[in-house]
């Protein structure tokens, strides 16, 4: 006998199947989908690649970058053609000019001015202490070097100005006595060797072929600066820095020495040296470290011939030209004792090991700022 | 003026205003202090808008001249550029310093690694510096780095790269055995020293935070490296370096010992020496007993563990660019009797920098085969023709023996039974033999069997 089926439930299952079947591969679905998500997590990348530099509180700018990008971004620039003559304006030779400058001198920058040496041919590099000093310096740069570069001539604008703001802070006190004072030498010495190091080696570029070091405190020079000293056609060649004075005792302008740092190695600065730790230095122009060199200051012969050469073993970085190769094959300033020099003579010392001479002109004088 | 000083310009007279309104309702309040929620609102505004602007001054304190509209004039503040350990989140640009020299034949590896580097690639720029190449290393680096910044994924595209030419003439020739000999690593690496600075003193712009040394003869290597080892926020810092070996030679092998610590061995072996002798590693002429970064690899280390190195290898090292814009380079003379990357890495030591090495995180070399390798490479090919010959060989005399001679020794077993059965030994008288006169005739039999054994050892089919 059928006992027709009371239950409206089961009437409605078997009419239409899939109103219970649907909802459970729902389901079956979603759990799935959760579990996929599970395991997509697993395999998230191991670093998170968020921007950092916009929050909501706080955004720091990104600091620029390269600005002048070829099409594809691929550039190419042939090393071997890059030359360094005896007539490096004729042959259109880059100069670097290279100063750090922890005061502005205008008379310096009338100097740079006047210089002989195509512009177009020559790019400057400035490396700025950090601070008010700094700050003023770089005020004072920024309108002379805007009154030069958005000059409409191109002849009368430099190649390129780069201006860096150093990243560690410089030593305090700057005052003459202190500078001076054998102990603040070195580490003095050390932060300018870190200067020099960060201007170099963020500022020369694939054409440089010579550059030439000019500290901000030498005021006048030769207008043929470069000409006159790429003329001997060596590695390293420093310029003998003179300062003008007025001598109370001849009641007349004269001059005098001014950099020690140029120097001939001696048989007691070598003696000295081997006594010494591993870590300290000599420093020329101190009573405490008589080292009898032969400094270069002391060979200037008013009448004598321009061009003497004389060979160098240690030099001041006052008004130096170097071939940029020099620097390219790793001559630096070392901030430690090399040798036990330091900065601009451990330099010397440095290129001297590259296999480099060095050389300076005891008569072709610069002149220093006097304070 | 600078960017950030105008935007901070309307900040500070919307502050202004909303401090002239918060002083007029402190004056209202004080009449009807009653709490209007409003008020608080504006004040509480305002206070976070004071405190907000004296947080800015501390992010910017120093003056930026503006060279918007004057030619060819940068200012750059290094303090930006300094690097730090999360830099892809932070835009901080990479150099990737690549030098290249007969590298024709890795370059398409080097390639595919870039392409699926992680780092995000519009901040990584590539500087490479092609020398004394014979093969088409220039037409191939060229071809590679065209398809790469025209792939149709932007994301592909690497930001600003730079090949420099530039021959140095070289003296010693390039096989692994010329270049890995004893006598060539001191000028070889005083010359390759000279290549690296090259590099680098061009290719380091103000606004790098990083510098990565890579060869391109790196097989295998993680897609994130450059995270890997900038994580560390370290100076310095160089992986291990192993290279995978054919199974003749124990499947695996430590490539790079120029990473190294410094020992009292070495110390005294380089106060022995004189100024211009260049210490290499790996060699038994110079026994330092230093520990070296890639005998202390464990496969299950933690690849985070971190060890202070001396000497470091030039396969892949990642060094913020302070490092170099300081001065620090590869010395091309002997610096404390070491040059190129051993020397870079006492160099930045002396600097002041810390140097790290990670022994239980590996990068691969390639397997270059050395010419004792290829030696032996040839000889095993010529063994293994030898062994097959020879068993095929032996398999034609097998079966002749086995259609010439039949073996009857089992038969023989059973059949010795019968054939003796009335044979009673116990009553066999005995015999002696005498062999003195044997022992005459032996050498002429042992110079035989010499003879034989000879040609069966000597066994070469033509």
């Amino acid at each position: 006998m059928l006992v027709p089926n009371k239950n409206h439930l089961f009437h409605q299952i078997r009419r239409k199947p899939s109103q219970i079947v649907a909802p459970i591969l729902f389901l079956v679905l979603v759990v799935y989908l959760l579990f996929g998500i599970g395991q997509s997590s697993s395999k998230k990348p191991k670093y998170s690649y968020k921007d950092k530099t916009q929050g909501w509180l706080l955004s720091s700018k990104i600091p620029p970058g390269p600005d002048e990008m070829a099409k594809n971004h691929i550039m190419h620039y042939n090393m071997n053609l890059l030359e360094t003559t005896v007539m490096p304006a004729f042959n259109k030779e880059q100069v670097l000019v290279l100063t750090p400058m922890s005061k502005f001198y205008p008379e310096y920058w009338d100097n740079l001015l006047a210089l002989s040496y195509p512009r177009e041919l020559m790019e400057l590099g400035f490396i700025v202490p950090r601070g008010k000093a700094g700050d003023e310096v770089v005020k004072k740069l920024e309108t002379a070097v805007k009154a030069v570069q958005r000059s409409s001539t191109e002849s009368a604008r430099f190649a390129r100005v780069t201006i860096l703001r150093q990243d560690s802070e410089s030593v305090e006190s700057q005052l003459e006595k202190d500078r001076h004072a054998l102990k603040a030498q070195k580490e003095r010495r050390s932060k300018m060797a870190l200067a020099r190091n960060s201007l170099l080696f963020s500022t020369l570029g694939p054409f440089t072929s010579w550059v030439l070091w000019l500290d901000a405190d030498v005021v006048e020079t030769p207008k043929t600066l470069i000409q006159d000293l790429a003329t001997h056609n060596k590695a390293v060649i420093a310029a003998n820095c003179y300062q003008r004075y007025y001598n109370e005792e001849t009641k007349k302008n004269d001059i005098r020495p001014y950099d020690y740092n140029n120097w001939v190695e001696s048989e007691e600065g070598l003696r000295l040296a081997s006594t010494l730790g591993p870590d300290e230095i000599i420093v020329e122009g101190y009573a405490e470290l008589p080292t009898f060199r032969a400094l270069m200051a002391h060979f200037y012969d008013p009448h004598g011939d321009l061009s003497t050469e004389m060979q160098l073993d240690g030099v001041g970085g006052t008004a130096v030209l170097v071939k940029a190769e020099v620097h390219r094959d790793g001559a630096m300033f070392p901030s430690f004792p090399f040798y036990h020099l330091i900065e601009t003579e451990g330099f010397a010392k440095m290129a001297k090991r590259l296999g480099y001479q060095v050389f300076g002109l005891p008569n072709y004088l610069v002149y220093h700022y006097n304070e | 003026m600078s960017k950030d000083s105008i935007i901070a310009q309307p900040m500070g007279t919307l502050n202004f205003k909303v401090l002239r309104r918060y002083n007029s309702t402190l004056l209202r309040s004080s009449k009807h202090f009653a709490t209007n929620p409003k008020t608080i609102l504006v004040v509480l505004v305002a206070l976070f808008l004071m405190l907000f602007n004296m947080i800015r001054p501390f992010n910017n304190s120093l003056y930026e001249p503006d060279f918007e509209n004057t030619k060819n004039t940068h200012y750059y503040d290094l303090d930006n550029y300094k690097g730090s350990e999360d830099g892809w989140q932070r835009g901080e640009r990479v150099v990737f310093l690549v030098p290249l020299r007969d590298a024709a034949a890795h370059l398409p590896m080097f390639f595919r690694h870039m392409r699926n580097m992680t780092y995000p690639h519009h901040l990584v720029d590539m500087a490479f510096l092609v020398s004394d190449s014979s093969d088409n290393t220039m037409g191939v680096l060229k071809d590679n780095l065209l398809e790469l910044q025209h792939d149709p994924d932007p994301k592909i595209h690497f930001g600003e790269i730079i090949i420099f030419e530039k021959d140095f003439g070289q003296a010693i020739g390039q096989g692994f055995s010329d270049r890995h000999g004893f006598a060539a690593q001191g000028p070889r690496r005083k010359l390759m020293a000279r290549a690296r600075n090259w590099l680098s003193s061009v290719a380091v712009k103000p606004y790098h935070s990083w510098v990565y040394w890579r060869d391109v003869d790196v097989e295998t290597v993680p897609t994130t490296i450059i995270e890997d080892l900038m994580h560390h926020n370290k100076d310095v810092i160089v992986p291990n370096v192993w290279r995978p070996l054919p199974d003749w030679l124990g499947n695996q092998q430590p490539y790079d010992l120029n990473s190294w610590q410094e020992s009292d061995g070495g110390l005294q072996l380089a106060s022995t020496l004189d100024e211009d002798a260049v210490i290499v590693e790996g060699y038994v002429e110079y026994a330092t007993w230093r520990p070296h970064l890639a005998y202390l690899r464990d496969p299950y280390g933690d690849p985070e563990a971190e060890m202070p190195l001396d000497g470091i290898g030039g396969v892949s090292i990642l060094s913020k660019a302070k490092v170099f814009k300081s001065g620090s380079n590869f010395p091309a003379f002997s610096f404390e009797k070491h040059a190129e990357t051993e020397g870079f890495g006492k160099l930045s030591r002396r600097m002041g920098y810390d140097v790290v090495g990670l022994p239980h995180y590996v990068v691969w070399h390639i397997y270059e085969p050395s010419s004792d390798d290829l030696k032996h490479m040839e000889w095993m090919a010529k063994e293994e023709e030898r062994q097959r010959q020879e068993k095929e060989i032996q398999a034609v005399y097998k079966k002749y023996w086995d259609q010439g001679f039949e073996d009857v020794s089992d038969a023989w077993a059973k059949e010795r039974h019968y054939m003796m059965k009335n044979t009673d030994f116990r009553k066999q008288r005995k015999i002696e033999v005498d062999w003195s006169g044997e022992d005459d005739y032996e050498p002429a039999v042992k110079a035989n069997a010499v003879k034989d054994q000879d040609r069966a050892a000597n066994f070469y089919p033509q």
